[in-house]
C-alpha cells in the first residue's frame, strides 16, 4: 500500500508538472494573436459548491465581468476527478483543469439569475395563497415578525398576530437548565402517580416562571419559546450553525426540524440504531447511545460487486459525478460488476450484470434469501462476526465489530432484550467510568459453551462469542443474534423469499454467488427505493446486515462513511470553538413539535395506545409530521412558522394536505419564508424574505458515505448578490436569512450578536463576521497545535484572491472586515489559501490504509440486535419495536393495519432523472430544453391490458384522491394529468413519473405584485407531478403513509389508476 | 387484476442469451453498447494513476506543438450514461439559444421486458472529412480547415441554411436570436444571456455583425479552448468519461490509440462523409 501511494503522489506531482506548461499553450495562443480567453484566468476564477441537488459537488465559477459565465467541477475534489488533484497544486494550473459535472451543475447560472427572483421582502396581499404580494420595506418586516399585532388588518382580518417578543418567554439558561433536568426526572419516574407528584413538585419550584411555559400542567412541553418552529429543507453546516445560534441558543426552542424523512429517513436512522453504542453508568447499567444519524454507501474505488438497491446511481443517490465515472471506467475493464434492485429499469441497467425488479417494498424478502444462501454455504465472514468486543475486532485487524453473537434472552420464544451479567450470576468485568472503578452488568456471550461476561469497549482484553447459541443458562432461554438472524431466514425457502419479493430465485442466488465470490470487496449500496416505504426502517436494516455479514464495513471496495474536516473548531480546540462563542447560550428542552426522540410512554401526554399521533423515539427530522402537526395543535400549538428552503408542498406524498395545513391562519398564525423565487409552497407563506442563491453565500457541503476521503467543500459567494442591499447593525449586507437574523437579533436584542456578540469580544455585525471564523477553523486543521493547518498564501496567491473577488460589493467582501473577522495575518492567509481552492480535500492516496481498510473509518460497533428499539414500545401498538432484521409487509397505516383499495391496480412510484432536482431547478431553461415535461411511465404489457397508447393523456386517481386533482386552496386546482410513455423497463403492474416537473408555482403562474400582474412562464408548469394521489394514512388522514420506526414518508406504495382524459 | 409480471423460470436464461447476442451484433450497427462487458478479471489493476481528462490534456499540448495536427474524437458509448451533462454545458460554453444545439444526446429503450438496456448515443458535429454541408454553401461561408474542423464565418453567412438539410447527422441549427428568459421578467436580458461568444477565433456579442445571430451553427470541437490547451467542454463535463479528444495524426494520443480499437466505427458510415468523430461500441 505504501508504495502504491508513492506512486501515485510521483503520478499526480507528474502531472501537475506537465500541466504547469500549459501555461506556455496559453502563451502562444495570445502570441497568435487570439482573444483572451478571460473565463479561464485564476483571477477570473471563484472555488465554490454546487447546490443544484445535495451531492454538492465542488465547482470553479469562471466569471466575465463580474458575471458567472460557466460552471465546472472542481479537480481538487474527490467528486469531479478521479483521482482528484493535490491541494498543493497552484492556482494557475488549477484554473486550466476543469472536471466534470452533471448538467443540472452545469445550468446553476440560471438558478442564480432566474428572472422570477425576489428582491424585497414580501407580505401577502390577500388569503394565503392567493398569489397576491407585495413589496415591504425589510425593517417594516423585521418590525412586524418581531412585534406583531394586527399585521393584515388593511386587508380587513382583525386578527392580532403573535410575535417574537412574546414567545421569547424564557430567557434566563439557568432556568432553563433546572427546567429541563426537572423534567428528564418526570420523564424517567415510570410510575403514573408520581409522574403527578414530580409534575405539582415541578411547579412549585418553578412558580415564578409558570408564565413562560406552554402548558404548566405538562411542564414537559417546554417554554412558549417553543412555539416558534425553523424548519427547512436543504440546509448544510455554516447556514445550519447560523439558525441554530439565533434560534437555538439566543431564542431558545427546541423546534429546529430538517426534511430527512422525505430523503432516506428511515435508512439515516436504522444507521443510528445500528451505531448506538454501549456504554454504562455508575452503577454498571448498560445503555445505548451516540448513535449517529448516517448511512454507509460503497467504496465504487475498490468493490469489485456492487447490488444497488432502490439507488439510482446514474441519475440521483448522491450522485453523478461522483459515482458514475468510478463504475463506468471500473466496469469497462472488468473491474467492477453490478446489479441493479429496482422496479424501474433505471440507466445504470446499461452496464449492470442484472436488472432484478421486485414488487415495491419488499426488498428485504431479497435479502432474507441472500442471508439464507450465504450462511448454508458458510460464506458469511465467521471471523469478523465472532468479535464480540473492541480488542477482538483489533486482535483480527478489523476496525469494527458487531453484537452478532451477544445472546438475547427470550420471553415466550420471542427476543426480549440481550442477557446480561447479572441474570446468570456471572462474574462482571470491571471497568473505568469517569474516575471510579464500576463492575458492569456487561452483556454475555457462550465462549466455547462457557458464559463470559464482557465489557464491549474493552481494547485489551479480546472476546470471541460463538455464533450460533440456542441454549437455556440458568432457566433463562437464549440465542444469540445471529442465530435469530439465522431463523428468520431459514423461516423460508429461497424459493419462497423470491416468490414473496416477486423475482426469480435464480436472481437472489445470482446476488448470493457474486457476494460468496467476492467477500470483503461485496457490498449492498441502499438508498431510498429501499427506505421510503412503511417498512422502510427493517428492508434497510436487513440490506445492512448483508452488509456486516460479509464482514465489509470500513474496508477498501465495502462498506464505508463520510468524513469531514471540522469547521466548529471542535476537535482542534480552536482557533474559534463554536461550542464557546456564544455568549449566553439557552439549552433548549421540551417535547418537540414533531415528537422526536422522546417516549411517548414517558411523557405526562400519554393517554394510553395509540397516540393521537405518532412519536418518534428513534428518528428525528419528521419533515411531513411538521405542517400537519402544527394544524392539529399536537402535541401543543404553534404561533410562528419559519421555513427555509424547502418546498413540502411539493417535495412530500400526499402534499396538498400540507397546504391545507397552512390555509388557515388560526391555526398556525405566522409564516415566515427563506427563499430565492416564490415557490410551490412558500405561495401560502404570510412573508417571503429573498434569499441569496447558492452561488451568492456561504456553506459548508460536508459530504457522503461513498467519498473515503475526507474532505469539507466551502461554498462562498460567487457573483454580486440579487436581491437588495439593507443596513444591519450599522453594516451594509443584501436582504437573505443572515441579515433578517441579525436584523430580528437587533431589534429584539437577542444575545450573540452586535459590536460584541462573539463571547471573545469580537464583533457579530456581519454574516462574514460568522463564517470567516469557521472558514478558520477548517483551515487551521484539527490539531491544536496548528499542524494540521495549510499554508499559508502568499502574495501571488493573495493577489489572486482579491482579484477574483473584484466584482464583489463591500456589502459581500471588503478584504479589512474578512480580515478582522480572523484576527490573525497568518490564519487568514491560510484561509484565502483555503478559499482559493473552494474547500479542503484529502490527498488521492492517503485514504487507503493497510490491511485494506479505509484510513477514515466507522471503527465502533456495529448493532444487529437493536436493543434500544426493544426497549421501548411504539407508541400507536404499545409494543416494543422488532429489534432485528426482518421481513414486514408493506402499506400499511400508522396503526400497523394492512390497506387495501380495491378497484386500484397499479402501484404509483417515482423516480429521479438528472435533469430536475425535485422543487428546485425548474428555473433552469437549458434542462427544460432536453426534457421539457416528465411523463407517466407505465409498463408495456399494462398498456396493452389497459388500452393505454404512448403518448395518451391520463390522470392519477387513488383511494385518497379519487378526483385526481391537487387542491391548492385560493389557488385553484390542479388536475394531476400527464402523458404516457410505454416503456418495457418497468415491472408490470407499477407506473412511475419522474419528480421536478409539473409546478403550479415558482414561475409557473401568474402572481399580483403591489397590483401589478406578474406573468407566470407556462414552460415551468408543464408535465406531471402526481405527489397528490399518494396514500394519505387512514389514521391521522391529513399526513402520507408513514414508516412509524424510521420516519420516512412513503413514496412507492400508493395504488392508482390511470383514466383516460 | 393481476400484476404480476410473466416471469418463466426460463427468462433469466433468456437474458444472457439477449445480452450474447446483443454484444455481438455491436460491431454491425451501433446498437447495445455497454452490455457485456465481460466476466471480472481476477485482479483488478492497480488505483488508476491518473484522471484520463489529465492525460488527454498532455495529448492536446502535445498536438498544439504539431502544425499538422487533424483533430478528432471518440465517444465510448458503453461508458455514456445518457446524462446530458455534454449537452448543456456546451449551451452554456458557447451561449447557444433556444433552438439551437451542438451535442444532442439521443436515448432509446432496447430490449423487451425484463431484459431491457439503453442506448444513449451523443452526436456532435463530425467534422467530416468530406463535408457535403461544405459545397452547400453559395457564399463560401464554411469549409473545411487543414486541422480538420468544419468552420463557420458569420461574416459571410447569410443564414441560408442551404447547408442544413445535406448534413446526414443534423448537426447544422440556425440562430434565430432567441432568448432564454423572452417572454418572462427577464425579457432575454438575463446577464448570462448577454455575455460574448468566444466562436472561431474571435470574442465577439451575440448580436453583433460578425455575432452568430441569424446565422447557421454547429459545433466546432470548442475551437476557442482547445487553441488554448484546454479540452473541449463536452470533454471535460462527461461523468462517465465516455468522450476523448486529441490529435488523430498523433500516433500516440489516447484518441489514436482508440480508434485502432476494432469496436470503433463511425456513425452513419454509408453515408461516405468520413466522420472525424469515431464510436466505441
Amino acid at each position: 500500500m505504501e508504495k502504491l501511494s508513492r506512486r501515485n503522489l510521483l503520478k499526480l506531482s507528474g502531472a501537475g508538472a506537465l500541466l504547469g506548461s500549459l501555461g506556455t499553450a496559453l502563451q502562444e495562443a495570445s502570441a497568435q494573436g487570439l482573444e483572451t480567453y478571460e473565463v479561464q484566468l485564476p483571477e477570473n476564477t471563484i472555488y465554490s459548491s454546487c447546490l443544484q441537488c445535495n451531492t454538492g459537488c465542488p465547482i470553479k465559477v469562471k466569471l466575465y465581468e463580474g458575471v458567472a459565465s460557466k460552471i465546472d467541477g472542481n479537480p481538487l475534489s474527490p467528486w469531479t476527478f478521479h483521482p482528484h488533484l493535490p491541494m498543493n497544486t497552484d492556482v494557475t494550473t488549477l484554473a486550466k483543469v476543469d472536471g466534470a459535472l452533471c448538467p443540472k451543475g452545469q445550468a446553476g447560472i440560471q438558478t442564480a439569475y432566474d428572472p422570477y427572483r425576489i428582491r424585497r421582502v414580501l407580505k401577502r396581499a390577500g388569503p394565503r395563497g392567493s398569489g397576491k404580494w407585495e413589496e415591504i420595506p425589510f425593517h417594516q418586516a423585521v418590525k412586524e415578525i418581531v412585534e406583531g399585532g394586527r399585521l393584515f388588518a388593511h386587508l380587513g382580518d382583525e386578527r392580532v398576530y403573535p410575535c417574537l417578543k412574546e414567545l421569547w418567554a424564557l430567557k434566563d439558561p439557568e432556568v432553563m437548565a433546572r427546567m429541563a433536568q426537572a423534567v428528564r426526572a418526570i420523564w424517567a419516574e415510570k410510575d403514573r402517580q408520581k409522574k403527578k407528584v414530580l409534575v405539582e413538585k415541578f411547579k412549585e419550584d418553578f412558580k415564578d416562571h409558570l408564565h413562560a411555559l406552554i402548558d404548566p400542567d405538562h411542564p414537559d412541553l417546554g417554554p412558549k419559546n417553543n412555539q416558534v418552529v425553523f424548519a427547512w429543507g436543504r440546509l448544510k453546516a455554516g447556514r445550519s450553525d447560523f439558525i441554530r445560534w439565533f434560534f437555538s441558543q439566543s431564542f431558545g426552542t427546541v423546534n429546529l426540524h430538517g426534511h430527512t424523512t422525505v430523503c432516506q429517513g428511515s435508512m439515516y436512522f436504522i444507521g443510528k440504531a445500528m451505531s448506538e453504542q454501549p456504554t454504562f453508568d455508575a452503577s454498571g447499567k448498560l445503555s445505548w447511545s451516540g448513535g449517529a444519524k448516517f448511512y454507509w454507501q460503497a467504496d465504487l474505488s475498490k468493490a469489485r460487486f456492487v447490488v444497488f438497491v432502490g439507488a439510482n446511481v446514474f441519475e440521483g443517490n448522491y450522485g453523478p459525478p461522483l459515482r458514475v465515472g468510478w463504475i463506468t471506467e471500473r466496469a469497462s475493464k472488468g473491474e467492477l460488476e453490478y446489479a441493479i434492485v429496482d422496479p424501474r429499469a433505471q440507466k445504470a441497467v446499461k452496464g449492470a450484470s442484472r436488472w432484478i425488479a421486485p414488487k415495491p417494498g419488499h426488498d428485504a424478502a431479497i435479502a432474507m434469501g441472500v442471508i439464507r444462501l450465504l450462511m448454508e454455504w458458510g460464506k458469511i465472514d465467521s471471523k469478523f462476526l465472532s468479535a464480540a468486543n473492541k480488542a477482538a475486532a483489533k486482535a483480527i485487524g478489523e476496525s469494527s465489530w458487531t453484537n452478532a453473537t451477544w445472546l438475547v434472552k427470550l420471553k415466550d420464544g420471542k427476543p426480549e432484550r440481550l442477557l446480561r451479567a447479572s441474570d446468570l450470576g456471572l462474574a462482571k468485568p470491571k471497568a473505568k467510568v469517569g474516575d471510579k472503578e464500576v463492575e458492569l452488568d456487561a452483556p454475555v456471550v457462550l465462549h466455547l459453551g462457557q458464559p463470559v461476561a464482557f465489557n464491549p469497549n474493552d481494547e485489551v482484553q479480546a472476546v470471541f462469542g460463538d455464533l450460533w447459541v440456542n441454549t437455556t443458562l440458568g432457566g433463562i432461554p437464549v440465542k444469540s443474534a445471529l442465530q435469530l438472524i439465522k431463523e428468520e431466514a431459514f423461516r423460508h425457502r429461497v424459493r419462497t423469499w423470491a416468490a414473496f419479493a416477486g423475482v426469480e430465485e435464480e436472481d437472489i442466488r445470482f446476488l448470493a454467488e457474486k457476494m460468496a465470490q467476492y467477500g470483503k470487496k461485496a457490498v449492498v449500496d441502499v438508498h431510498r427505493g429501499a427506505s421510503q416505504h412503511t417498512n422502510g426502517f427493517y428492508n434497510c436494516f436487513a440490506w445492512f446486515t448483508v452488509n456486516a455479514l460479509l464482514g465489509n464495513l470500513d474496508h477498501q471496495g465495502g462498506s464505508v462513511q463520510p468524513s469531514t474536516y471540522d469547521i466548529t473548531g471542535g476537535r482542534a480546540g480552536g482557533p474559534f470553538p463554536l461550542s464557546k462563542l456564544h455568549p449566553k447560550p439557552l439549552t433548549p428542552f421540551g417535547i418537540s413539535l414533531i415528537r422526536h426522540e422522546t417516549k411517548y410512554e414517558d411523557t405526562t401526554l400519554f393517554e394510553g395506545f395509540p397516540a393521537k399521533r405518532p412519536w418518534y423515539p428513534h428518528a428525528s427530522d419528521v419533515y411531513q409530521e411538521i405542517l400537519p402537526s402544527a394544524a392539529q395543535g399536537y402535541p401543543y400549538p404553534i404561533k410562528i412558522l419559519f421555513h427555509y428552503m424547502g418546498s413540502p408542498a411539493y417535495a412530500l406524498p400526499g402534499g396538498q394536505e400540507q397546504i391545507r395545513a397552512m390555509l388557515d391562519p388560526d391555526k398556525i398564525p405566522l409564516i415566515v419564508a427563506f427563499d430565492i423565487v416564490v415557490g410551490d409552497t412558500y405561495l401560502y407563506a404570510d412573508y417571503i424574505i429573498p434569499d441569496l442563491s447558492y452561488l451568492e453565500r456561504w456553506e459548508f457541503q460536508g459530504s457522503h458515505p461513498s467519498i473515503i476521503w475526507k474532505v469539507q467543500p466551502v461554498r462562498q459567494p460567487a457573483i454580486p448578490p440579487i436581491p437588495e442591499e439593507v443596513e444591519v447593525f450599522g453594516q451594509k449586507m443584501p436582504i437573505c436569512l443572515e441579515s433578517f437574523l441579525l436584523a430580528l437579533a437587533e431589534h429584539l436584542g437577542l444575545p450573540g450578536a452586535g459590536p460584541r456578540g462573539f463571547a471573545n469580544g469580537m464583533p457579530f455585525t456581519h454574516p462574514d463576521h460568522f463564517y470567516l471564523k469557521l472558514a478558520a477553523n477548517l483551515a487551521f486543521g484539527e490539531k491544536a497545535d496548528g499542524s494540521d493547518a495549510l499554508p499559508e498564501a502568499d502574495e501571488r496567491e493573495l493577489a489572486v484572491f482579491r482579484q477574483a473577488r473584484r466584482h464583489l460589493p463591500p456589502s459581500v467582501f471588503e478584504e479589512q472586515r474578512w480580515r478582522e473577522a480572523v484576527g490573525d495575518e497568518s490564519l487568514f492567509r491560510r484561509t484565502v489559501y483555503l478559499l482559493n481552492r473552494g474547500g479542503r480535500f484529502q490527498e488521492f492516496a492517503k485514504a487507503y490504509a493497510q490491511g485494506d481498510l479505509v484510513a477514515n473509518r466507522y471503527a465502533r460497533q456495529v448493532n444487529l440486535f437493536l436493543e434500544k428499539q426493544a426497549l421501548s414500545l411504539n407508541p400507536m401498538t404499545g409494543k416494543p419495536y422488532w429489534p432485528l432484521p426482518a421481513y414486514f409487509l408493506p402499506y400499511r397505516d400508522v396503526l400497523g393495519n394492512p390497506l387495501r383499495d380495491p378497484g386500484y391496480g397499479l402501484t404509483l412510484l417515482t423516480h429521479r432523472s438528472i435533469l430536475q432536482t425535485k422543487s428546485r431547478t425548474v428555473s433552469n431553461y437549458w434542462l427544460l430544453a432536453i426534457k421539457p415535461e416528465n411523463e407517466i411511465l407505465v409498463s408495456a404489457l399494462d398498456a396493452e391490458r389497459l388500452g393505454l397508447k404512448e403518448g395518451q393523456w391520463v390522470k392519477v386517481v387513488s383511494a385518497t384522491n379519487p378526483k385526481g386533482e391537487w387542491d391548492l386552496g385560493p389557488f385553484g386546482r390542479k388536475p394531476m394529468v400527464g402523458k404516457v410513455k410505454v416503456v418495457q423497463g418497468m415491472r408490470p403492474g407499477c407506473v412511475s413519473f419522474a419528480l421536478g416537473w409539473g409546478h403550479w408555482a415558482y414561475g409557473a403562474s401568474d402572481l399580483v405584485i403591489n397590483g401589478q400582474r406578474l406573468k407566470g412562464d407556462p414552460r415551468r408548469g408543464q408535465g406531471l407531478h402526481a405527489n397528490a394521489a399518494m396514500r394519505l394514512d387512514p389514521y391521522l388522514k391529513d399526513m402520507a403513509l408513514t414508516d412509524v420506526v424510521g420516519g420516512s414518508v412513503v413514496f412507492y406504495e400508493t395504488r392508482v389508476n390511470l383514466l383516460p382524459v | 387484476m393481476s400484476t404480476e409480471p410473466p416471469t418463466g423460470k426460463a427468462t433469466k436464461e433468456a437474458r444472457r442469451h439477449f445480452l450474447a447476442k446483443m454484444a455481438s451484433a455491436v460491431f454491425a450497427s451501433l446498437v447495445a453498447p455497454g452490455l457485456a462487458q465481460g466476466a471480472p478479471q481476477p485482479q483488478p489493476s492497480a488505483a488508476p494513476e491518473e484522471d484520463v481528462l489529465l492525460r488527454l490534456q498532455k495529448d492536446l499540448e502535445r498536438a498544439l506543438k504539431n502544425p499538422n495536427r487533424r483533430w478528432g474524437m471518440v465517444i465510448d458509448l458503453r461508458k455514456c450514461v445518457g446524462c446530458h451533462a455534454c449537452t448543456v454545458s456546451c449551451m452554456a460554453e458557447n451561449r447557444l439559444p433556444p433552438g439551437v444545439v451542438y451535442r444532442p444526446v439521443s436515448e432509446e429503450e432496447v430490449g423487451t421486458f425484463p431484459h431491457v438496456t439503453y442506448r444513449f448515443v451523443p452526436q456532435p458535429c463530425m467534422q467530416c472529412d468530406d463535408p457535403p454541408c461544405v459545397p452547400a454553401c453559395p457564399y463560401d461561408a464554411t469549409w473545411k480547415r487543414k486541422d480538420g474542423i468544419v468552420e463557420i464565418d458569420y461574416e459571410k453567412c447569410v443564414g441560408c441554411e442551404k447547408c442544413i438539410p445535406p448534413c446526414p447527422y443534423n448537426a447544422r441549427h440556425k440562430d434565430e436570436g432567441d432568448y432564454w428568459t423572452e417572454g418572462t421578467p427577464g425579457m432575454g436580458r438575463m446577464p448570462y444571456e448577454e455575455l460574448p461568444v468566444y466562436e472561431w477565433g474571435k470574442r465577439v456579442s451575440r448580436e453583433d455583425e460578425a455575432g452568430p445571430i441569424d446565422k447557421v451553427r454547429k459545433c466546432h470541437f470548442c475551437l476557442h479552448r482547445i487553441e488554448r490547451g484546454l479540452l473541449p467542454q463536452c470533454v471535460v463535463t462527461c461523468i462517465g468519461r465516455a468522450t476523448y479528444f486529441g490529435d488523430l495524426e498523433d500516433p500516440s494520443s489516447l484518441v489514436s490509440e482508440l480508434v485502432r480499437q476494432p469496436n470503433a466505427t463511425r456513425l452513419k458510415e454509408e453515408a461516405g462523409t468520413k466522420p472525424r468523430v469515431y464510436y466505441l461500441v
